[in-house]
């Protein structure tokens, strides 16, 4: 009897009480219909995907993710090379939602090198982490239901669901990578390493400067895209773009690079449900005031440039204070262009988030993380601004004061 | 439909008068796409609307994209009410994209629609036979003598890919090869600061002087740049109208269009809105 009882009541409780099961499998469709790793925006529905930098997706324009179809170039000044590890997280958060990575320009080498998967082990950041992962959840859940379910589900039901969602496994968007670890390949990799089309020759012969050293880049790509099924996810990396010590010099010239740039550009917009590219370049090299450079961020979609602080401004803590603080900013992000945004007409715009200075931080941890550049307090005369200071974040302030 | 186009811009976007060359210029961050798309929809959207104007007298228009594919274009137009795919099929728009089959190997060409031709190659002849053989398509057999304007999206990209083939002056008569067949013209070109004022490379070099050939060419500038006071919530940027050498003073043209500079803004879902400074 009490059996049955219980057979009675828990489905009621279930339906009425969490209402996760509808939900749960009007979501699974469209989760089955969007390859690994991809979600919609929401912006627009589009698909997008991650860079495997959470903070990096945020700063697109509103669509969480770097759209399908769309190009992303990362400029960076210095000898510094925090666009390499953007890079490198973008080809490991590939990895590891098992799309086909091309690795254009460099040898195999340098896919033994991407941050492994970060270990939850600490439950600090296990439930941080999954506070943000419900966080995300809850936005996808409210945009979904803003579509078809406005009228049934109230701001309760809503809730609700994100209780059971913590246990259940929802495909991870963008993982969390660990610097110090190493990624381990699965095998059969889903990299594609392609190196230059002309290596450098040992016979003292002039290499013929009249062919262009992309073309195997292309006709890879163009192959690669047109043998695999449409829902494959391909993603492009293109480390150190013209850096002289993978490329010849001629490679620079403008007939060769801008045109495999503009194939590139036709591959993307020929497969917008399927490709992606980070392409990274050296400034200091091809400074954004030559004509080059600016065709370069003209056939991109996105161009963010990076502007390390020198070594020397960079504020190091004394141990103690730095797990308690967030860490320095290590240098400036500058945007110039987003992804789609900018193709409609861009300016300024709440979503552009260029309004703000943007600064970044690269831990071993936490990754890359793009925030907005605020000044430290001074530490000097703490005291004196305590009371300023206790009105936005009076526990930091007061922290602080126990330190000293 | 009168409402998608901003009535401070209307007297611009309007049909230009016979044998006009209208530029358009943007920078990073500041795409003229907005405002193709506003030329493309008063074109297109009023000649047929209007019952009054002979079907042989609408305009018709002649598209050509080096940066853009079709797609982009049509989904964009459709937000503002104009179906591209329509008007193609009624001949009296044509696409020529110069983006998906101008540096891929071949068997990556894409199939065409109706209306749609993709260049294959990057060498002038090639380049203005094909919208030459465009402009005629829509023009159509009867010989009709209806207007046919031309917009071409960053013509300077063939200058920025050819390297030392082609030079500004080689791009300047294609154009004006190809202006000797068209009502007017509308041209989009990059004037980004490191385009025209480097002056080190060829890239440089023949940028800036094809650029500044064709603004003196022009009958009117539209620039558009980004805000000179850095990024604000509400501005996207400012366009600049200049009024050519060529447009005579007491012309009928003149009077309808005078020099400006306003600012727009594009708001996320497409719309556009234009104002003047302090409004």
């Amino acid at each position: 009897m009490s059996f049955r009882k219980r057979g009675v009541v828990v489905p009621q409780s279930g339906s009425t009480n969490s209402s996760s099961p509808p939900p749960g499998s009007a979501n699974k469709p469209t989760q089955t219909q969007a390859p690994p790793g991809t979600r919609p925006s929401p912006l627009d529905g589009r698909l997008t995907t991650s860079t495997g930098t959470r903070s990096l997706d945020s700063l697109l324009a509103g669509h969480s993710g770097l759209a399908l179809g769309n190009s992303l170039l990362i400029e960076e000044s210095g000898t510094t090379d925090f666009g390499g590890t953007l890079l490198k997280y973008y080809v490991a958060e590939g990895v590891v939602q098992k799309h086909v990575v091309h690795v254009l320009g460099v040898p195999e080498g340098w896919g033994r090198e991407l941050p492994g998967l970060g270990l939850d082990d600490d439950d600090g950041r296990r439930k941080k982490k999954a506070a943000d992962e419900d966080k995300m959840k809850i936005a996808w859940r409210y945009e979904r239901l803003g579509e078809f379910g406005a009228g049934v589900g109230g701001a309760r039901d809503r809730n609700v669901p994100q209780v059971t969602s913590a246990t259940t496994s929802a495909p991870v968007f963008c993982h969390d990578f660990d610097l110090s670890k190493r990624l381990i390949l699965p095998s059969p990799s889903n990299m594609h390493f392609v190196t230059l089309s002309v290596q450098p020759n040992l016979s003292f012969k002039d290499p013929d400067t009249s062919v262009s050293p992309f073309t195997k880049f292309i006709q890879h790509l163009a192959a690669q895209l047109s043998n695999t099924p449409p829902t494959t996810i391909h993603r492009v990396a293109i480390p150190s773009l013209l850096s002289p010590a993978l490329y010849p010099s001629y490679a620079s010239n403008p007939s060769h690079i801008l045109q495999f740039l503009h194939g590139l550009r036709a591959l993307l917009r020929k497969y917008p449900t399927q490709l992606t590219t980070l392409i990274t370049i050296p400034l200091s090299l091809h400074p954004r005031t030559t004509g080059l450079t600016r065709w370069i961020e003209l056939l991109s979609d996105g161009v963010l440039e990076l502007a390390p602080f020198p070594a020397s401004a960079v504020v190091i803590k004394p141990s103690g204070a730095a797990t308690e603080h967030e860490e320095p900013p290590q240098g400036m992000l500058k945007i110039h262009r987003l992804p789609i945004f900018h193709e409609k007409g861009g300016g300024g715009g709440e979503n552009s988030g260029s309004g703000d200075d943007m600064a970044f931080n690269l831990s071993r941890r936490k990754g890359m993380v793009i925030k907005p550049y605020s000044l430290p307090p001074v530490e000097a005369d703490g005291e004196a601004q305590q009371g300023g200071l206790e009105g936005d974040d009076g526990k930091k302030a007061t922290k602080v004061d126990l330190e000293f | 439909m009168a409402s998608k186009i901003p009535p401070l811009l209307e007297p611009y976007l309007a049909l230009p008068p016979e044998a006009s060359l209208i530029l358009l210029t943007n920078v990073l961050g500041a795409s003229t796409n907005w405002l193709v798309l506003r030329f493309l929809h008063s074109t297109l959207a009023t000649s047929s609307n209007s019952l009054e104007v002979h079907p042989e007298d609408e305009t018709k228009v002649v598209f050509v994209s080096f940066l853009r594919d079709f797609a982009f274009w049509k989904d964009n137009a459709r937000r503002l009410g104009l179906d591209l795919e329509k008007h193609a099929a009624k001949k009296s728009f044509a696409f020529v994209d110069g983006l998906s089959g101008l540096f891929l190997p071949k068997q990556q060409r894409p199939a065409v629609g109706p209306g749609e031709t993709v260049l294959s190659s990057p060498s002038l002849t090639n380049v203005s036979e094909a919208i030459l053989k465009a402009i005629q398509d829509v023009r159509g057999s009867s010989g009709a003598k209806g207007n046919v304007l031309l917009v071409v999206d960053q013509l300077d990209l063939l200058l920025a890919v050819a390297g030392n083939q082609v030079g500004a002056v080689n791009l300047e008569e294609m154009l004006a090869g190809l202006r000797e067949e068209v009502h007017s013209a509308i041209i989009t070109v990059s004037a980004d600061h490191p385009l025209v004022s480097a002056l080190q490379t060829p890239l440089e070099t023949n940028h800036a002087s094809f650029l500044v050939n064709i603004a003196h060419q022009a009958d009117f500038i539209m620039g558009l740049r980004l805000l000179d006071s850095g990024t604000a919530t509400d501005v996207s940027g400012v366009v600049r109208v200049t009024i050519g050498d060529q447009v005579a003073e007491d012309d009928d043209f003149r009077r309808k269009i005078d020099e400006r500079e306003l600012l727009y803004f594009v708001a996320g879902d497409g719309g556009v809105r234009v104002f003047e400074r302090g409004q």
